[in-house]
This record gives C-alpha cells, sequence and structure tokens, in this order.
C-alpha cells in the first residue's frame, strides 16, 4: 500500500468514523471524550506524516468497493436533499429553491455535459493544501479538546436537560473530515460535494442551542452559502464548457486564456462562491450572524477553517486569471473588505463582533494579494492564510474562556480582566500583539502584501487606512484587558486542563512560527510558486530580501525578545513600587476610582472606550458597505465577460 | 561588523541627544514667539535627569512593562533608520511604541489617561495612512523601500514628491504634539484633559515616555531630510523651515477636536498623496 494514499484516507475517512461513533456511542462523556481525544490525536499525527510526503497525484477509483465517483454523486444529492429538507422544515422558500436550482445544475451537468469517463487522478496534494491539511487537522483538533470542556459549561449553564453534545460533536468531527477531503480533491464534483457539506455542518452548527435567533441566523447562513454553491455549479459548468475538464490541475494550465470569455466566466463564479464561504462583503452578516453559536463553533468554522475553503480556492484559481481584468478587480475587492471589515470592527464593543469583522478583513486583505497576482503578493496571502488560522483561532478560543467566566462577550465588561483570570487576559493580550506587531507572522504578511500593492493606488490607499482602523480596535482591547486599578500578584486562575492545553500550545506556536516564518517560507512556500510565480524572496541572515525591501525576521525577533526580557524585568521591580490611586482631579476617598465631589459626596470616575459609532457603527456603515461590495461584485462578474 | 556596530550606537545616542537639543531649541523658540525668554536649551535633559532619579510610582504595574516597551520600539525604529533599513518596516516598529504608549495609558482607570488614550488612537488613526503613503511615494520614485536605495537617489526627491512632504508636515505636526492636533497630551498647560494620554505616567517612567518622544521626533525628522538627501545643506535647510513652521503653527493655533482632525487630515492629506502619487504613476 502507498503510505500516501493510506494517510489522505485517514485524514478523510478517521474524522468521518469518529462522527459516527459520537452520535452512535449516546450520552456517554467518557466514550464521547475519548472518540474525540482519539481521533484528534490520529489527524494530527497523520498530517505530520503526510507532510514530508508532498507534493504527490493519486488515482482515487473506489471506496470499499463502490466506485468513488457514484458514491460521492450520490452523496452529493442526498446532501442537497437534506438541505432541502431543511427548506421545506422552516419554510424557507429561497433556500428551497436554491437548493432545486443546484440539484437541476448538478444533475445537468453530471449527465448532460460530462462526456466520457473522468480522469481518476483525482487527489492532489501540493504544499499550499498540505498547509491548509495541517491547519484543518492540527489547530481544527486543539478546537475540538477545548471544545469538551466547554460544551460541559455550556450545557450546565443553560441547564440543557437532555445533552445535545453527540450530535455537536458528530457535525464538528463531520465537519473536519469534509475540509480535508475538500482541500486533498482536485476534481471539481468532489470539491463541490465538500464545499456544500461544510455548508450543511455550518448551518447545523449554527443554530445547534436551537434559540429562535440561533435558528435564523442559522438559515441566513444556509441560503447565503447555497448562494456559493449555486455560483460554484455554474462556475463548474462553465469551466467544463471552457476546458472540457473538471480537475482543477488541467483548467489552470493555460492555453486557455486568450480570449476565452467562457473560461474567465467560470473562474469569476467561482471566485463568487469563494467570497460567499469567506463571507465578503455583501455577503457578511451570515458569519456575524454565525456568532450566536457556541465559540468552539466560532473559532473552528467561522475563523481558522471553513472561512479559509474561500481564500484557498482563489489562491489556487489565481494563476488561471493572471493579468486580466478579473484578477484587478478581486484585488480591489479585497482590499475594499479589508478596510471595510476593519472600519466595522473599530465601531464594535461586542467582543466576538469585532473578532468576526476582523476575519472578514483579513480574508480580504488576502484575496486582494491573490488579485494582486505577484509572487509577492502570493507569498504574502498563503503566509497571512497559515498566521490568521492559529492566531484567530486562540483568541476565540480566549474569548470564549472569558465569556465563559464573566458571562459577557462585550469588551466594557472585560475592564481589569487581569485581575481576575490573569493568564487568559495575558494570552488573549499576546494574541492581540501577534495580530499587529512586527516581528510576528500577521504582520510580516501585511508589510509584504502592502509592498507588493504599492503600484496599484486603489489598493494601496485601502490597505493604508483599513491598517491604521486595525491598530485601534486591536490597541483599545489590549489596553481594557490590562485596565485595573492594581492586580496583585500573579495568580493564574483555575480552568479545565484540555483549555490550558488549547491555548498555551496555540500561543506558544503562532509565537514560534513567526521566528521560523523565513523557514516556513522556503519549506511550504517556495515549492508552489511555479510557474508563472517566482520564489520572489531570498532567505539572508534570518530575513527575508528582495530587490526593493528586507524584513530582519531573526535579528528583529531577537532584539524584540530582549526588549521584552528589560521590560519583564520592570514589570517585577513595578511590583516593588508604591501603588497610588489614579489621577482624578479631586481628593481621593481611598477606594480606587472613587473622589469626594461637591457637597463631600463620594464620586466614582468612569470612562468607557470610544466606539464611534456615529461614524463607524453598523447602522451607519452596514448599508453603504454592502452597496460598494454589491459594486465591486458586479464589476467582477461584469468585467470576466 | 564594525560599520554596523557604529551605526547602531549611533542610532541610540542620537535620539537622546539631538532629540533632547531639538526639544531645548523649540522650547527657546516657542518662548521668543510668546515674548519671553524661555529656558537653556539644555533644560530638558535636566527635567529628564530628574524625573529619572525620582521615587517609582505606578498606577499599575503594567505601566512600566509598557513605557519600557514604548522606549524600546522608538529607539529600535531609529536604529533600523541608522541601519539603512526597509522604511515600511521601519514605520512598523515605531507603531508599536505608539501602541505601548496607549496601552499603558489604557491601564489606568483614571478618565484623564483613559480618554487621553482614545484620542491618542485617533491621532494614530490620522497619521498612519498618511506615512504609509509617503513611504510608497519614496518607492514609486526611486523603486525600493530600502533607504539605502533612497539615499542614494541621484536627485532630491522633494521635487517629484512636493505634496508628500506637505503630508508629510501634517503626520510630523501630529506626532510632534503640536497644535491644532495635540489633542491627546502636549507640552503646553491646555486644561480640560491635564495631561491627557501621559497623566498617569510618572517619575522614570514619565522620563521614558520623554526620551522615547525624542526617539519618535529624530525619527520623522530624518525622514524629512529623506526628501533632499542628496546635499547636506539642503537637509539642514528642510529641517530649520520644516520645525519653524512647526512651532509657528503650534502657536498661531488652538486645539481642535478629533472629528475635525480625523476629517481634515484624511481630507486634506489622502487628496494631496493620491495627486502626488498619480503624478509619478504617470510620470
Amino acid at each position: 500500500m502507498d503510505l500516501r494514499a493510506v494517510l489522505t484516507a485517514i485524514l478523510v475517512v478517521a474524522p468521518f468514523c469518529g462522527a459516527l461513533l459520537c452520535a452512535g456511542l449516546g450520552t456517554s462523556k467518557t466514550a464521547r471524550s475519548t472518540v474525540v481525544l482519539v481521533t484528534g490525536t490520529v489527524l494530527i499525527a497523520s498530517a505530520l506524516l503526510l507532510a514530508p510526503l508532498v507534493p504527490f497525484r493519486l488515482s482515487a477509483t473506489a471506496f470499499l468497493g463502490m466506485d468513488l465517483h457514484r458514491l460521492v454523486q450520490a452523496a452529493d444529492a442526498v446532501l442537497l436533499l437534506i438541505i432541502l429538507y431543511f427548506g421545506f422544515k422552516h419554510r424557507h422558500l429561497l433556500i428551497i429553491a436554491l437548493a432545486v436550482i443546484q440539484l437541476v445544475l448538478a444533475a445537468y451537468l453530471e449527465v448532460f455535459l460530462v462526456k466520457g469517463p473522468l480522469p481518476t487522478e483525482r487527489i492532489f496534494c501540493d504544499h499550499l493544501s498540505l498547509m491548509l491539511v495541517l491547519i484543518i487537522s492540527i489547530v481544527g483538533s486543539i478546537i475540538c479538546f477545548q471544545a469538551i470542556p466547554y460544551m460541559e459549561n455550556h450545557e450546565h449553564h443553560y441547564r440543557v436537560m437532555k445533552s445535545r453534545q453527540p450530535r455537536f460533536f458528530f457535525v464538528m468531527l463531520l465537519f473536519l473530515g469534509g475540509m480535508n477531503g475538500l482541500v486533498l480533491f482536485d476534481d471539481l464534483t468532489f470539491i463541490y460535494f465538500f464545499f456544500e457539506l461544510t455548508t450543511l455542518c455550518s448551518f447545523l452548527l449554527i443554530g445547534h442551542d436551537r434559540t429562535t435567533i440561533a435558528t435564523r441566523n442559522g438559515l441566513r447562513a444556509l441560503w447565503m452559502n447555497s448562494v456559493g454553491g449555486a455560483a460554484f455549479v455554474l462556475g463548474m459548468i462553465a469551466a467544463y464548457e471552457a476546458t472540457g475538464s473538471l480537475q482543477l490541475q488541467t483548467i489552470l494550465v493555460a492555453p486557455w486564456l486568450s480570449g476565452a470569455g467562457m473560461y474567465l466566466l467560470g473562474l469569476a463564479l467561482l471566485s463568487l462562491a469563494s467570497f460567499v464561504k469567506s463571507a465578503q462583503f455583501p455577503f457578511q452578516s451570515w458569519l456575524l450572524g454565525a456568532m450566536v453559536a457556541p465559540t468552539p463553533v466560532s473559532a473552528l468554522l467561522h475563523s481558522s477553517t471553513m472561512v479559509k475553503v474561500g481564500v484557498y480556492l482563489v489562491l489556487r484559481l489565481a494563476p488561471g486569471f493572471i493579468g486580466t481584468l478579473l484578477s484587478e478587480s478581486v484585488a480591489v475587492f479585497g482590499a475594499f473588505s479589508f478596510l471595510a471589515g476593519a472600519a466595522l470592527a473599530v465601531g464594535q464593543s461586542n467582543g466576538k463582533k469585532v473578532l468576526a469583522y476582523s476575519t472578514i478583513s483579513n480574508l480580504g486583505l488576502i484575496f486582494a494579494c491573490a488579485g494582486l497576482n505577484t509572487a509577492e503578493s502570493m507569498i504574502a496571502g498563503m503566509l497571512l492564510l497559515a498566521f490568521h488560522a492559529v492566531i484567530k483561532a486562540m483568541l476565540f478560543l480566549s474569548v470564549g474562556a472569558i465569556e465563559q467566566h464573566i458571562e459577557s462577550r462585550d469588551i466594557e465588561d472585560m475592564r481589569g480582566l487581569y485581575a481576575v483570570m490573569p493568564l487568559t487576559a495575558l494570552i488573549t493580550v499576546s494574541g492581540v500583539i501577534m495580530m499587529i506587531m512586527p516581528p510576528f507572522g500577521v504582520l510580516l504578511s501585511k508589510w509584504m502584501a502592502m509592498e507588493a500593492a504599492a503600484r496599484n493606488l486603489f489598493v494601496i490607499v485601502m490597505v493604508a487606512l483599513g491598517s491604521a482602523l486595525t491598530v485601534i480596535y486591536w490597541a483599545r482591547w489590549a489596553g481594557t484587558l490590562m485596565s485595573d486599578p492594581f492586580a496583585g500578584r500573579f495568580r493564574p486562575e483555575r480552568q479545565p486542563m484540555l483549555t490550558w492545553l488549547a491555548l498555551g500550545p496555540l500561543c506558544a506556536g503562532a509565537g514560534i512560527l513567526s521566528v521560523l516564518a523565513p523557514w516556513l517560507y522556503l519549506r511550504m512556500i517556495v515549492p508552489v510558486l511555479t510557474s508563472p510565480y517566482s520564489p520572489a524572496y531570498a532567505v539572508r541572515g534570518g530575513g527575508l530580501v528582495n530587490a526593493y525591501g528586507a524584513f530582519a525576521i531573526l535579528p528583529l525577533s531577537v532584539v524584540a525578545l530582549l526588549g521584552l526580557v528589560v521590560a519583564v524585568i520592570a514589570l517585577k521591580r513595578a511590583f516593588r513600587a508604591t501603588i497610588v490611586s489614579p489621577y482624578l482631579s479631586g481628593i481621593q476617598t481611598g477606594e480606587p476610582q472613587m473622589f469626594r465631589g461637591p457637597m463631600n459626596q463620594p464620586v466614582k470616575a468612569e470612562a468607557k472606550n470610544y466606539y464611534l459609532d456615529t461614524i463607524f457603527g453598523e447602522a451607519r456603515l452596514t448599508d453603504w458597505v454592502n452597496l460598494g461590495g454589491g459594486i465591486l461584485l458586479t464589476l467582477i462578474l461584469g468585467g470576466a465577460l | 561588523m564594525t560599520r554596523t556596530a557604529i551605526l547602531i550606537a549611533c542610532g541610540l545616542a542620537a535620539g537622546p541627544v539631538l532629540g533632547g537639543l531639538v526639544s531645548g531649541l523649540d522650547r527657546i523658540l516657542t518662548a521668543r514667539m510668546q515674548s519671553r525668554i524661555g529656558p537653556p536649551v539644555l533644560q530638558p535633559f535636566y527635567d529628564v535627569v530628574k524625573l529619572l532619579f525620582k521615587e517609582p510610582l505606578v498606577v499599575n504595574v503594567w505601566q512600566a512593562f509598557c513605557a519600557y516597551c514604548y522606549i524600546a520600539a522608538a529607539s529600535i525604529a531609529l536604529v533600523l533608520f541608522f541601519l539603512q533599513s526597509d522604511l515600511l518596516l521601519i514605520f512598523f516598529v515605531q507603531a508599536v511604541g505608539a501602541v505601548f504608549l496607549v496601552v499603558g495609558a489604557l491601564s489606568s482607570t483614571s478618565p484623564y489617561s483613559q480618554i487621553g488614550a482614545h484620542r491618542e488612537l485617533l491621532q494614530m488613526l490620522s497619521y498612519e495612512p498618511l506615512l504609509v503613503l509617503v513611504v510608497v511615494g519614496f518607492y514609486l520614485e526611486t523603486g525600493s523601500f530600502k533607504l539605502a536605495d533612497i539615499t542614494a537617489w541621484p536627485q532630491p526627491l522633494l521635487l517629484k514628491l512636493p505634496f508628500l512632504f506637505i503630508v508629510l508636515g501634517y503626520a510630523l505636526t501630529i506626532k510632534l504634539r503640536k497644535s491644532p492636533f495635540d489633542l491627546s497630551t502636549c507640552h503646553h498647560a491646555h486644561q480640560e484633559l491635564v495631561k491627557g494620554l501621559l497623566t498617569d505616567y510618572s517619575g522614570p517612567f514619565l522620563a521614558l515616555t520623554e526620551i522615547g518622544h525624542w526617539f519618535e521626533v529624530v525619527l520623522l525628522l530624518g525622514v524629512c531630510t529623506l526628501f533632499w538627501s542628496t546635499s547636506w545643506i539642503g537637509m539642514a535647510v528642510l529641517l530649520v523651515v520644516t520645525y519653524v513652521l512647526e512651532v509657528l503653527v503650534d502657536n498661531i493655533t488652538s486645539r481642535m477636536n478629533w472629528r475635525w482632525m480625523l476629517s481634515y487630515v484624511w481630507g486634506v492629506g489622502l487628496t494631496l498623496s493620491l495627486v502626488n502619487l498619480i503624478w509619478l504613476q504617470q510620470g
């Protein structure tokens, strides 16, 4: 047996088996936790074992004696029928209509259009796929581990009588398998099946709590992603008409490029499906609604993996539309999303919504990178994808832990969190630091993106503005967490072991990956940079250098570490310094934040953060941003014609 | 190797020495404009040394941490400038310092610090995009972000980037904490926010923020000299004219609010930058 085939099979099939076990084992908590832990460990091990074996292509014809293609066709039909069922159950006309359209179109494609047997080399794994597999398997599994104590608390808190955790973990694991399948297969019909599977999982998980608002938001996610699904089928049809193939690697080989309108239309429709999946404007509302789901869901689906499908697909498709108007308009669209997402995040005081908008914003920047379509920008996009997945997962898990502790997700309620949950607060603040500061990976990729975008005025202006807005909402949050008169000695709070085991490795991993960015670049990204791209950066002195820019990662990390050591020593010494009350412009009463006001009465001094919602509030911006996003989407589709 | 070491030492020394001198000259010039004599030119050094030896008092221990991070980032940014590194990278490193200064102020619960910190964030929001666009202007003209290439450019960049120089002036005014943009804190006695951002920094930590500020001032004045890097006289003229104008503007305008600042600086600054960048791209 070929090890590569075995590992690929494990990566896709093991989560499905784990999922079935979770559902089948009933309410036994120990058994379910064991299944989740074992499945996660198997996934992590397989992904790591797979790493040295890429790139490869494999043919896959049969599974357990059944023809694989027929199997996927049948599964696809079943999946659409399930969606149709939910459409009827909730009497949602749009979902019904979109499911029927997809069924008809998919049947048309498979039965009437596709001539002859399809090539069987369906599995394609290069380093981009590998990067996604590693993120899904490692970060995804860690999130599932943390979900075990989280869901226990969650059900306790909501006083759920009959545990619904079997269903929850069934869908979570199913999702991991679906994601691995999506990035490992090359055949569009297979990708489409997994694409729809993630849509369904997302719907089920958002609606998990069965409250009115959860159901409503779940349905919104379902119909919007069905729009993406329909665009995906149409894109497949157009691509097949133009190239006679459904293999991505065949489609993207360039000869069709000259003036093939149908071909570009196909790519534009596939990009549209990606934008929906990645919740770009004007489709952002499903992702914001998804924040009602339990936090591990937000971490897994809505920040680190599922929304990455969109950017993954467009990064894949990018060589196909290099140098076209389509590429240019994708860049502008992405930069617009980056700016608009950042602006809307500034206006939010709800922590999870800030994370959601920040996710949309960062995904927009990755789209912009794919659209700029130079070697430098592609490198930036791929690095950002990896770093964002790890750090955002960590931030979501921290907010989840905070939320369960203080029973609020509002940033104002997190004021002085350091006094209550010092370790979680510190991890969150380090996450924030890794999002906006050099020498960490997110900023490294942003720097690369900016240097790559400098010749495109539309893009660079929007990216410059968005980048400044990004700093505001992160700095504000970090400061709020550390705000307190005096925290006393550092004593880590109590949390379930699995929570620390999730937060710790993600935090350390993000830091170490940042320092190792040059190596990550050489090992994971250079192999993907085949024609028309080239390895644009050289690694010199532990930094990345090209003809017009240089980022000395390793030296800067060393210097930053020195600075950190000095600052920590200063911190330790400050514990011995005299602690005084903040200045309140009056005689203090001895209690923090109280001063003697008129008539000798104690007055409490209070200050809240600026959220600037007259400028950046949702009520003010959403309509305009949707309009802008809509216009740019029209430009993309029109430009492809 | 020795050259690198010398450059690093120069960078580390230039911040406190030049920054302190500029600050002293600034105070004398300001005093003369207000018909006063003003303090001796070395007064800022006396002040900082005195602060450094005061008893450390903190509101929140994280303020000490943030003050050190601020000065670390500010000095690294200036050292990178002396090492002729990537200009965009230098910009990002100095932004780290600015963020830590804000986080330190937010870690106090005093409303004065809090509001000062938020105003500082709005000031950053105003000037950061402009600084990025100035850097982009350098790139469009010279084809590089590296200072080594930018300083080697044979013509004075001011001729090609006149509007971007004005834009840099806006950013400089905000960074120097000069009116009308001195919203978060400033060197003069404005009443409504006490010392704003810096209200709860005291003693040695206040001294650190002051030295950090000197590093930032020297860095930005260094960026100004890039506009005429071909001759020493040009650099000196440019610096003197710019700084005198800054002090003049500081003395003839009053503190405005953040709404005005944001709309004015983005409106004028972005328009000027775009016009200049389009020239560069077409030319």
